[in-house]
């Protein structure tokens, strides 16, 4: 088990049976510090998968903190990354608004996308540089402080 | 994430270096645009030193390509590497920006 870094984006960072497991904050400081522990957890990749992988991660934590979270709140993304055969799986959960990626209108091209509306663009990126994309809507319950994700998404690299 | 803008000529070049993330394109984003929109002078942009593209940089690059559209003017990017090479072919940027291979070529699509 790792400590927990003092950076504003992340909560903690563990690696429990083989899997890095991140929860971030409501910030966007979460992309780039949960960036740096997937990288150092992760090792070195081939430069298309690694970076396809960063792709994926900054839009779809940016797009939960942007339009799935309310500004300020406590609220936070869990995300789990494990090495497959032949590939890297990121499960993210949040508590934020529900959303579903697969769902999403995807433009047949950037000339007909809004550049005002932040999802016109990345879920393209997330839709086709991944190699496989889930979505799973979950029924938030109980009470207090733990944590009840409404959205989880899984996404897979080849690597 | 770091700019810095010369001119060739009539053309004016930019040359981006680090990363296009949401970071990094808070920290540019509105000399990058200042440092284009307003002279309305045809622009290459020097992406060979760009190791990372996500939707806030490819956002940037359009809105200030359609900025400098409605003043008479074209951007052309060019030395995109594989990574971000590929990021741009997936959304198909080059629908609004053209991509070229080296800075004579990109020179040559904005003055075309």
């Amino acid at each position: 088990m790792e400590e927990c870094r003092d950076h504003t984006g992340l909560r903690s960072a563990e690696i429990v049976d083989g899997k890095l497991k991140l929860v971030l904050n409501n910030t966007l400081a979460a992309v780039e510090d949960g960036r740096i522990e997937i990288v150092r957890f992760l090792g070195t990749l081939d430069d298309m998968a690694q970076n396809r992988l960063e792709v994926l991660f900054e839009e779809l934590v940016t797009n939960t903190i942007r339009h799935g979270f309310s500004t300020n709140s406590d609220q936070s993304i869990h995300v789990q990354v494990e090495r497959g055969a032949g590939a890297i799986k990121l499960t993210f959960e949040d508590d934020g608004i529900a959303f579903n990626p697969t769902l999403a209108n995807v433009p047949m091209s950037l000339a007909s996308a809004d550049p005002s509306r932040l999802g016109g663009m990345g879920i393209p990126l997330i839709v086709k540089l991944s190699s496989s994309l889930r979505y799973e809507n979950l029924s938030p319950g109980g009470d207090g402080d733990e944590f009840h994700p409404r959205n989880r998404t899984i996404v897979s690299v080849a690597t | 994430m770091e700019m810095q803008h010369s001119d060739l000529g009539n053309v004016r070049k930019i040359v981006l270096t680090g990363r296009l993330d949401t970071a990094g394109v808070d920290l540019i984003e509105t000399r990058f645009g200042a440092s284009i929109v307003p002279a309305g002078r045809n622009t290459v942009v020097d992406i060979s030193h760009v190791t990372f593209l996500a939707s806030m940089g490819i956002r940037m690059l359009i809105a200030t390509t359609r900025s400098l559209s409605r003043k008479g003017g074209k951007i052309a990017l060019y030395g995109a590497t594989p990574a971000v090479r590929e990021v741009i072919d997936t959304v198909a940027l080059t629908d609004i920006i053209p991509l070229a291979d080296s800075e004579d070529e990109a020179i040559g699509l904005v003055a075309g």
